[in-house]
């Protein structure tokens, strides 16, 4: 089959069905409710659709239905798309109704359990840290806490503009490069669809006019979608010489959500808070406690993220996956921290302020 | 005759430019403490190599050793002339008493490594400044931190900053101010009549550093509405675009003086002293040593409204937080009112910013911090009861007590 072609074709298909089905979808999306109130907590003032994630989900849907091929080989691919249509489901139902959290991570175990027992797990460590076999039990732990862990931290990126589109499209990327390299057709023309998809949702997304949401629905699918087609890559290349360059490119596209919101839980916790208790200490808080706009912030942390990624592969195949781990998180915990730091003394000259203007006391 | 042979605690004064003071108040902090100190302790001063030229160096001073650090005292150097100061006295010295933060990243290991006593005055908020940028605000802010966690105690000079590091770091810290009685009121000479001609009449007066922290901006506009009254300002105007662009901005109103700095403090003693008011502009935290010696010249007071001023004057004096404020108190004041603030200024002055009480009181923390080897928060021993066990005893409201600084 010549295929090739199909590959720049895609993406432009994808992003012109979003681009036709945006407006459309945002006065149903207002209609039914799906929409994003603005609280104490946003910063936007009026209801903004929340409908993103499923046009972009919709849109690749149409575009693979385009390729007879697909649907006789849908087999290859239905881990991802049945997977990632139950989590997006989810999403919306929660997008609208906020389901209970507790309900939110059985769907989400469960359905990690799933891609478990489809065959798609942590077959083994690679050497990291030392490790390389795993007994059953544990690979299927790892996998659930790796997928579900994933999921969330994915789900977490998405506090401004453009930010989990902009991780996804980067992420994506340089999985559809990978895909190429182990010829895997079927999964490069599903990550360029969705790419094109993201790309039309970002039209939306950043602009003023017609504005949109990814909504949780939209950053569970990425997050599922990304962390599961990175479990697929590197089985595949198990027993090919790509595993080296499969194996970083996952672990660099990952990392960052990955380390940040592990950073937030262990500071809520540290603060003798609840883990999920909801604040204002993510990645893109920071940025933004620096004074910088949405779309700025998401810039930096994408060339970060980018950084991030291709120091994760050269390291990964010139040392070792080890060394690129620790790297990455020296280098994370160092520039978090410092922003950290910066947000903690904003905090500090408002609480200064008060102090100096309160009134006096005997 | 024969003395027994007691040996003196031997204290390093670390983090002042040095002796003899021609500089701020930690310098003339330095000098009043060797003076009324120097009897029970071995003092010991680390002075800026950059600012003492060799031929002015001396072994001691008044009883005080001297050490010359080659670096100056301020800005980034003051980091590493801190740390340098501070590992030279570890050789010898018993307490050190370490004036300002910048050199604290050496504490943790001071702490660990030896058994030597500290005492950090932490000064202001000093990374709130906006004259520092945002690399040094870090430092200073992450400094600032260690200053207090590694200490045996630390000291506020005013009671605001005894808040602001209770509410951060739930230190109890202790309120030293500075002294003012080293201020003397000097009558003009003919000569000054002639270099000052506005000495004749009545004006008001304020020295400063001409930054925006200081307010001088809401000073000169106010008294550009105000011709009938006349105002003196000493500072560096011809330091940054901020001064030099007032200087040119205000040089035609008449009731107007915008003087460079006054080296000779004679001089300076002459301007300040025969002031009709004193204009207090500083924001930035803590006591500002200019305001108490102003307050102990008997000036009437009229300074911006922040905690830190309002606690140094008692909040007896008058406050205005812009240029419409300090209008409206020029313009309503009378001379009785302008009289009885002044002697209140005075009174509060002789009360407590007095050279000999300050050094009291750092003679007390010394002693203390001998003896002492946990450092004191504001929180209740109650804490660390449980609390079934307070509502055993009917005490479970002890678990919710608050300290002063939630007044």
């Amino acid at each position: 089959m010549k295929t090739d072609y199909l590959y720049f074709i895609y993406p432009i298909v994808s992003l012109i069905i979003v681009v036709l089905l945006t407006p459309p979808s945002r006065k149903l999306a207002n209609i039914i409710g799906l929409v994003d109130k603005p609280n104490f907590r946003k910063s936007h003032f009026t209801p903004i659709p929340v409908i993103g994630g499923a046009i972009v989900f919709i849109s690749c849907f149409i575009t693979v239905l385009l390729n007879v091929d697909i649907l006789l080989n849908f087999d290859k691919i239905n881990l991802l798309a049945i997977g990632g249509g139950v989590i997006l489901l989810m999403g919306i139902l929660d997008d609208r109704y906020n389901l209970p959290a507790l309900f939110k991570l059985i769907v989400q175990l469960a359905l990690s359990y799933y891609v478990y027992v489809s065959g798609v797990k942590i077959e083994s460590l690679f050497g990291i840290f030392g490790i390389n076999e795993l007994p059953e039990v544990i690979k299927m732990i790892l996998t659930i806490l790796v997928i579900t862990g994933s999921i969330n931290a994915f789900n977490l990126t998405d506090g401004i503009d453009g930010l989990a589109a902009g991780l996804a499209i980067i992420g994506l990327s340089a999985f559809t490069i990978i895909s190429v390299l182990l010829k895997e057709v079927f999964l490069t023309l599903l990550f360029v669809s969705i790419i094109g998809g993201l790309i039309g949702f970002l039209k939306f997304n950043l602009g003023k006019k017609n504005k949109v949401f990814l909504g949780d629905a939209g950053s569970l699918f990425l997050g599922y979608i990304l962390v599961v087609s990175g479990l697929i890559l590197i089985n595949k290349s198990i027993s090919t010489n790509n595993i080296a360059v499969t194996l970083s490119t996952v672990i660099g596209v990952m990392i960052l959500p990955v380390i940040d919101s592990v950073r937030v839980y262990t500071g809520r916790i540290f603060k003798g808070n609840s883990p999920f208790r909801a604040d204002k200490t993510h990645l893109h808080h920071l940025l933004i406690n620096l004074k910088l706009k949405h779309g700025k912030a998401s810039i930096i942390i994408v060339v970060i993220a980018i950084l991030l990624l291709l120091l994760s592969i050269l390291t990964g195949t010139f040392f070792s996956h080890t060394t690129a781990i620790i790297l990455l998180l020296v280098l994370f915990t160092v520039f978090s921290n410092i922003l950290a730091l910066n947000n903690n003394i904003n905090e500090w000259t408002q609480k200064n302020k008060a102090l100096e203007n309160r009134d006096y006391k005997d | 005759m024969a003395f027994i042979d007691i040996k003196k605690t031997k204290l390093a004064i670390i983090g002042s430019v040095g002796v003899p003071a021609s500089y701020g108040g930690f310098e003339t902090l330095a000098e009043h403490l060797i003076d009324n100190l120097s009897s029970e302790y071995d003092i010991t001063v680390y002075c800026s190599g950059k600012k003492y030229k060799k031929e002015y160096r001396r072994k001691t001073y008044k009883n005080a050793k001297l050490k010359y650090i080659p670096l100056e005292a301020n800005g980034i150097q003051s980091i590493f002339y801190d740390m340098l100061s501070i590992f030279h006295s570890l050789f010898y010295a018993d307490v050190l008493l370490i004036l300002g933060v910048p050199g604290a990243v050496l504490l943790p290991f001071v702490r660990l490594f030896t058994k030597k006593k500290i005492i950090i005055s932490i000064d202001g908020i000093e990374w709130k400044r906006d004259k520092w940028n945002l690399i040094a605000k870090w430092y200073l802010f992450w400094v600032e931190g260690l200053a207090v966690k590694y200490s045996h105690i630390d000291i506020s000079d005013n009671e605001s900053i005894q808040d602001y590091t209770a509410l951060r770091y739930g230190s109890l810290s202790r309120v030293v101010e500075y002294g003012a009685d080293h201020t003397i009121k000097i009558e003009p000479s003919e000569l000054n009549y002639i270099d000052y001609p506005f000495l004749k009449c009545k004006y008001a007066f304020k020295v400063c550093r001409i930054e925006p922290e200081n307010n001088v901006h809401e000073v000169l506009k106010a008294f550009a509405d105000l011709p009938e009254y006349n105002l003196v300002i000493v500072g560096n105007w011809n330091n940054s675009d901020y001064g030099l662009d007032f200087k040119d901005k205000f040089k035609d109103y008449p009731n107007i003086y915008l003087i460079d700095p006054i080296y000779d403090q004679r001089k300076l003693d002459v301007l300040r002293g025969n002031a009709h008011v004193y204009v207090h502009g500083h924001s930035a935290g803590g006591t500002n040593p200019s305001l108490v010696e102003a307050m102990y010249l008997g000036l009437p007071i009229i300074a911006f409204s922040v905690s830190y001023n309002r606690v140094t004057t008692e909040n007896k004096a008058w406050y205005f937080k812009n240029k419409v404020e300090l209008k409206n108190i020029i313009e309503s004041s009378t001379p009785e009112e302008l009289s009885s603030i002044g002697d209140k200024m005075q009174e509060i002055a002789k009360r407590r910013y007095n050279w000999k009480l300050i050094a009291n009181k750092y003679k007390q923390l010394i002693n203390e911090s001998l003896k002492t080897k946990k450092k004191l928060n504001v929180y209740p021993r109650t804490k660390d009861i449980p609390k079934d066990i307070l509502g055993k005893m009917n005490l479970s409201h002890l678990k919710h007590q608050h300290t002063f600084v939630k007044k």
